[in-house]
């Protein structure tokens, strides 16, 4: 699955970043074009990682340093329910083919909504602070826990 | 018109994102929940306006835009009618011969606050529905003027404290109700009206789906849980909206043709109002004995609501 | 397709049908508006020719003024023809979505019926309504007759439109006294008119699927400043393409229209500048004084208020002695803004000459020959005695004691 969670073009620069150019080289009317060239097909038909993001797309930029705890994907444990997907608010859970992939680390703010959202038991999300490793983070991951008895 | 499967998320979630990443919305906004779930509903190009406010300036901020397809902001006020004016000269070129593409199948969009719909875009949202326009209009109903701040809007409910409607030692915050912009919009006669959440991710594609579907102009208000304004952890956005809907703060419904009324989510278990409102640093005030009557006059006009609308459905007229 | 219609050689039109006529044959994909005196008529003529079959666009009418040019600025960015007409508080209203327009490069045609501004209300013609739109980023031009309106709308389209220049553009006309007077019109064909301003050519259109394109992004500190430098510059350059289509439409017509038009300035010694009908009127005063009295008067008028024709009024004034600047708005609080403009030109100048200041015309007051020729002669007695001896700020027309600001300052 190389090319789809991490890609070329996905935030390659922090927002801020991008060269202040002077009068003469801003767009005129301010108008900015998400591609690089004309698409030939419907964008709806066309994945991410396959489209030529211009510059101007914030599918370049990142904002990866907004985030001081991140969320870390068990995918031993996933159901591929995809309700990560449709709640993330930063369009940062990868699903392809019905499936979840991963986390989009460029784009991911670390809001947790998609660990609240995570039916599995335990969860397979779970916040874990941003300089956590991975391999880390999964060797720590909690046992099923006994539903609560009201 | 092509809409994407929503049989279920697994078949939702094959849809091809064109809202992307990097906006500068706050981690957990509903916003962005509300707008991809309506570009992952449809297949068919976009052409979107979008109000100033919070959605607006955090998603096309000079060098960046984050959409992937057509979209124009003007003012505060006006997205209705910047989409009235992009389906007027669809029309008017398809006609003619002028598109590039004629067969392309295209909707149009607007997205506007609540500030910028029940407020002062009030005038050119009722002018663009009156007039009929193929143009879905999107309230993000976060019942406050976030981006500048937290101000009270007409949508803000009653007891809720802004900054400029406020919680003090003689106050319990907004005194007024919420208008009720879905009664008024039917009144329009609009095809399509509803009252949607993105906690009921299914019910809100369909309606949006039929909104896309429906010929002419449609509204729908939607719940956008806002965290830094209601003042609810970041993680949590979801779950306010569920305390939203369950508790019938927020009643899910449609009205077809401004008459038909259906009840489209009823809560197996309707929770008190005030398990909703404890949920939110916005509502804190209310727990203070002296203001327990705002709750219980809260708790009264959700059942009075829920009541009517009920009846609305029953009566099918 | 829309129905052609046949037109006489000559048409006897008022300036509001002559504007009508001329978005008629341009073929607007989209008109929004809003009906407000005395531009209502452009509209209702318009919506004639849309119920009879004459035009194949969409005819929207809106709920507002702001309203209209939002929906003209939404149509605009999808990329087609799109004109709308005004004045007076409706223009105030629009003003906010002028900025918008002008700053997405949008050329969106808007004929300017000008008419004062309230408090009070009033329904008759000044220049209120023009001079506020003057910092919004269009073109502005100017028409003193029914013929001007016409010929000049057929132009805008075409200076707007232009790859080079992409802003819209206002046609002006007087209030009444041009927009309601009927007058003997020579227009061109359907289809010579149309052939003159071209097809539309769209540019970064939101109906070109293939393009993601967004409008309206925000700009703060570190960019806005450079997207209004670069607007400014287009404006400022956009005279080379008004020179060229103005030059285009004298060789079909025979009409011939300039930045900025000098009547009778190439022995004049003192002269009027204004803007409008005044400068018919102007140049009647000048002609009779010439014949009567000998007196050398002559008129400049700005044909194009924006790009204001800064270098061309250097030139035309360059050998006179006296100039009167006519502002018919309320400057409220300052010298008038045409004056300004002038002098300001004229500084910059190793020939400078004596300049005032006059308020006329204000809801519709009737500005006279006698007016016109009273100004003159005063000019006169200023370049006699090299000095101005009255105000620099008078007022034209104004009933009740003599209202005046500011004199000239003498070394000696
Ligand atoms: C004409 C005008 N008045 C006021 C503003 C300032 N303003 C910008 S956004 C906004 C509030 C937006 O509130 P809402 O529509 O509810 O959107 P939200 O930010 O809450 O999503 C205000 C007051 C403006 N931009 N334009
Ligand atoms: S933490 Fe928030 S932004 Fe990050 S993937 Fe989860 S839902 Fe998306
Ligand atoms: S919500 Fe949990 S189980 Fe469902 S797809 Fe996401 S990670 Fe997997
Ligand atoms: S203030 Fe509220 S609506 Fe605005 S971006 Fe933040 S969470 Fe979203
Ligand atoms: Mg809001």
């Amino acid at each position: 699955m190389k090319g789809v969670l991490a890609t070329d073009r996905r935030g390659i620069r922090e927002l801020g970043a991008e060269e202040l150019v002077g009068w003469d080289e801003v767009t005129q009317g301010v108008i900015l074009e998400s591609f690089e060239v004309p698409m030939e097909e419907n964008v709806a038909h066309i994945r991410p990682e396959e489209r030529p993001y211009s510059d101007f797309s914030s599918y370049t930029a990142t904002v990866a340093s907004w985030r001081v705890i991140k969320p870390v994907y068990n995918r031993d444990i996933c159901i591929d329910c995809q309700n990560c997907w449709v709640w993330c608010p930063d369009t940062s859970i990868i699903s392809r083919d019905k499936q979840m992939l991963g986390i989009d680390y460029d784009h991911c703010k670390g809001c947790g909504v998609c660990v609240e959202v995570c039916p599995t038991n335990p969860k397979s999300l779970l916040m874990f602070s941003e300089a956590e490793e991975p391999e880390a983070a999964l060797a720590k991951w909690p046992e099923k826990k006994k539903k609560e008895k009201k | 018109m092509a809409l994407t499967s929503i049989k279920n998320l697994k078949e939702f979630s094959t849809a091809n994102e064109r809202f992307e990443g990097a906006h500068l919305l706050c981690p957990g906004c509903a916003h962005s929940m509300i707008v991809r779930e309506l570009m992952n509903a449809t297949d068919d190009n976009l052409v979107i306006a979008s109000a100033t406010g919070c959605l607006e300036v955090c998603t096309a901020v000079y060098p960046y835009t984050s959409w992937d397809t057509s979209w124009i902001h003007i003012g505060f006020e006006n997205a209705a009618t910047a989409a009235a004016g992009a389906e007027a000269m669809y029309k008017a070129r398809k006609r003619k011969g002028t598109l590039k593409d004629p067969d392309a199948p295209v909707k149009f969009v607007a997205f506007g606050g609540d500030g910028a719909t029940y407020d002062i875009g009030f005038q050119w949202l009722s002018g663009m529905i009156e007039r009929g326009h193929d143009v879905t209009y999107i309230c993000l109903d976060n019942e406050n003027y976030a981006n500048t701040g937290g101000q009270r809007s007409s949508a803000t409910p009653v007891g809720a404290h802004t900054s400029t409607a406020q919680a003090g030692r003689v106050s319990y915050g907004k005194k007024q109700k919420k208008k009720d912009i879905v009664a008024i919009m039917a009144a329009h006669g609009a095809p399509y009206v509803a009252q949607l959440a993105p906690n009921k991710w299914k019910i809100m594609a369909k309606g949006f789906q039929k909104a896309l579907e429906t010929e002419g102009p449609c509204f729908i208000n939607t719940v956008s849980a806002c965290t830094t304004e209601w003042k609810f952890n970041p993680k949590d956005t979801i779950n306010i909206t569920d305390l939203a809907t369950d508790s019938l703060m927020f009643p899910i419904y449609e009205i077809i043709d401004g008459r038909q009324l259906n009840i489209l989510y009823r809560p197996k278990n309707v929770i008190p109002v005030e398990e909703y409102l404890a949920a939110q640093g916005r509502y804190k005030h209310l727990f203070k004995p002296e203001n327990r009557h705002v709750i219980d006059m809260i708790q009264k006009e959700v059942n009075e609501r829920w009541e009517y609308l009920q009846r609305r459905e029953e009566a099918g007229v | 397709m829309a129905e052609k219609m046949e037109l006489n050689e000559v048409e006897v039109w008022d300036g509001n049908y002559a504007a009508a006529q001329a978005l008629r044959q341009a073929q607007v994909d989209v008109v929004a508006a809003y009906p407000i005196t005395p531009s209502t008529p452009i509209v209702e003529n318009y919506g004639a020719f849309v119920a009879n079959g004459y035009i194949d666009g969409e005819f929207v009418m809106v709920e507002s003024e702001h309203a209209a040019m939002s929906g003209c600025v939404g149509a605009a960015a999808a990329g087609g023809r799109v004109a709308t007409a005004t004045s007076s508080q409706g223009f105030m209203l629009m003003i906010e979505v002028l900025y918008q327009a002008s700053g997405m490069r949008l050329p969106i045609i808007l004929n300017v019926v000008n008419r004062a501004i309230a408090s009070p209300l009033n329904v008759r013609g000044d220049h209120g309504d023009m001079y506020a739109g003057r910092d919004s980023g269009w073109i502005q031009l100017d028409a003193f007759n029914a013929q001007e309106a016409y010929d000049l709308n057929l132009c805008a389209f075409k200076i707007g439109e232009d790859i080079n220049v992409r802003l819209p553009v206002m046609v002006h006309q007087d209030g009444f006294l041009t927009s309601h007077t009927a007058q003997n019109v020579y227009p061109l064909s359907d289809d010579e008119a149309y052939a003159f301003i071209g097809d539309y050519k769209p540019v970064d259109e939101m109906l070109d699927f293939t393009r993601a394109v967004t409008y309206g992004a925000q700009t703060e500190e570190d960019w806005h400043y450079e997207h209004k430098a670069k607007q400014h510059r287009a404006l400022m350059d956009s005279y080379t393409v008004i020179d060229r289509v103005f030059a285009e439409f004298k060789e079909k017509t025979g009409r011939e229209y300039k930045r900025l038009e000098s009547y009778l300035m190439e022995d004049a010694e003192v002269a009027i500048v204004a803007l409008g009908s005044t400068v018919e009127t102007a140049l009647l005063a000048a002609k009779q004084l010439r014949e009567s009295e000998g007196l050398k008067a002559g008129v400049v008028a700005p044909r194009v208020f924006r790009p204001f024709p800064f270098n061309e009024i250097r030139d035309a004034l360059a050998n006179v002695k006296a100039v009167a600047v006519l502002d018919r708005s309320c400057p409220m609080g300052a010298m008038g803004a045409l004056f300004n403009e002038v002098s300001a030109a004229m500084y910059a100048s190793p020939h400078r000459p004596l300049i005032t200041n006059f308020i006329y015309g204000l809801g519709g007051r009737d500005f006279s020959l006698e007016d016109a020729k009273a100004i003159f002669r005063e000019q006169k007695g200023h370049a006699d005695v090299g000095y101005i001896t009255t105000p620099l700020q008078q007022f034209s027309g104004l009933r009740g004691p003599k209202l005046g600001f500011y004199e000239m300052k003498r070394s000696k």
